[in-house]
């Protein structure tokens, strides 16, 4: 298996929450969408990342379980603080001792797998964000040519979901948002992409047709 | 300086290497009940060492050694432990009596259990190693210690590692070291990405 992109680059698929908003009963990667658990997708979407770092926390052995079906030369990493802590420390962790850049991509997020391809062949920094579609967002403000120039809780033009791209060394520990991490850095080159995240049972209904829709082309 | 500790027993080889020893002896029934309950953690190492010691003591020591030297590695990390052996240490339970053919042919520094030898036996177990031990000593020379292993006997060291890495290459890696592992890898091949991702960056 080779990088199909020519910068060291490290994926780190963020999956250490508990997801209680889902109410499933259980981690999001692991819910079934369309007859496959949401890490199989993840796992077929980043079949050609060489260095796949998975951030596990809650319900790490079944989530190493289900990923050692479909692969196993990913690293695991360990977020064991993962109830204390938010997205940007499962981010820090994945990114610790990684390749020179590194793809922050959430667990719980569903990226098309056109755009997944685009994503995976630029070769610079970047962050990705989509149409608004949530209740509680976080949203980007963006300039004539679509760079992020802020985050916001209140207002913007599009919805932030992430995946973004930074040098690993332009990142400290935090307990907080990957978005947080990110702001210090702004503007960067902003992304529009056809995604959806999964938070709320609603998003989970919306994930359903969103995969329904790439088989419609 | 950076040093990468290793266990030996299915971390660098490809099997366990007390029932190795058992098989070719014919006392493979108790050995490999007592090293899987010792992997799980449901029996404490130390007084599984002592009982598995125990019941291989009257083997002749220069046979079973010559026999351990034939235990196949994981050739990918045997790679990377010779192009790095400065950097690389191995910490094993096994006594230094039947494990150092083994050990001079992974080719880098090794601390191990002791034991009493006469007549080419087994007589008494002279010391019992702490692998935490091994990472104190490494810590006290100013090094930054990243710790290998896979079993409940390996918990203190990788707990008192600056990093530490559970392998799952030949067993599903103990639930108490996956409770304080930074990492977890379950092929070579992420493992040694993973080893020369450290080298890089903290040498």
């Amino acid at each position: 298996m080779s990088s199909i992109t020519p910068i060291a680059r490290s994926v780190v698929l963020s999956c250490a929450g508990v997801g209680s908003r889902l109410g499933l009963g259980q981690t999001k990667v692991l819910v079934n969408i369309c007859g496959k658990s949401l890490m199989e997708w993840q796992l077929e979407l980043f079949k050609d990342v060489e260095d796949l770092r998975i951030v596990i926390g809650y319900q790490a052995n079944a989530v190493i379980y289900e990923v050692l079906k479909h692969r196993k030369d990913v690293v695991f990493v360990y977020n064991h603080d993962y109830f204390n802590t938010k997205t940007g420390t499962s981010f820090y962790l994945g990114s610790r001792h990684a390749n020179e850049y590194v793809l922050e991509w959430d667990g719980d997020l569903l990226v098309h797998p056109d755009d997944v391809k685009m994503l995976l062949s630029l070769d610079h920094e970047f962050i990705a964000y989509s149409d608004i579609s949530s209740d509680e967002a976080v949203y980007v403000r963006t300039d004539d040519k679509g760079d992020v120039t802020a985050f916001s809780r209140e207002y913007g033009d599009f919805e932030w979901t992430g995946p973004a791209c930074i040098q690993r060394k332009k990142l400290s520990y935090t307990s907080n948002h990957v978005y947080g991490m990110l702001e210090e850095y702004l503007p960067m080159q902003g992304i529009k992409i056809r995604a959806q995240d999964i938070d709320t049972y609603d998003d989970y209904v919306r994930a359903t047709k969103f995969i329904e829709s790439w088989s419609e082309g | 300086m950076i040093k990468f500790i290793f266990d030996l027993d299915g971390t660098i080889t490809k099997s366990e290497t007390l029932p190795v020893i058992a098989e070719q002896f014919n006392v493979q029934s108790q050995i490999e009940e007592l090293t899987k309950e010792t992997i799980a953690g449901n029996i404490p190492f130390m007084e599984s060492f002592i009982r598995r010691v125990s019941m291989l003591s009257h083997l002749p020591v220069n046979e079973v050694s010559n026999l351990l030297a034939t235990v196949e590695l994981f050739p990918q990390l045997h790679r990377f432990i010779e192009t790095n052996k400065e950097n690389c240490a191995i910490a094993t339970g096994n006594l230094s009596c039947w494990v150092d053919k083994l050990c001079e042919k992974v080719g880098c520094e090794t601390y191990s259990s002791s034991a009493f030898v006469e007549n080419n036996k087994v007589i008494k177990i002279k010391e019992i190693i702490k692998k935490e031990n091994v990472v104190s000593h490494y810590h006290a020379s100013g090094c930054t210690v990243i710790f290998i292993g896979d079993g409940n006997n390996d918990m203190e060291a990788m707990r008192k590692a600056d990093i530490s890495i559970a392998s799952g290459l030949l067993h599903y890696p103990a639930k108490s070291i996956l409770s304080i592992a930074d990492y977890a890898v379950f092929t070579e091949e992420a493992l040694c990405r993973l080893l020369h991702q450290l080298l890089d960056q903290l040498s």
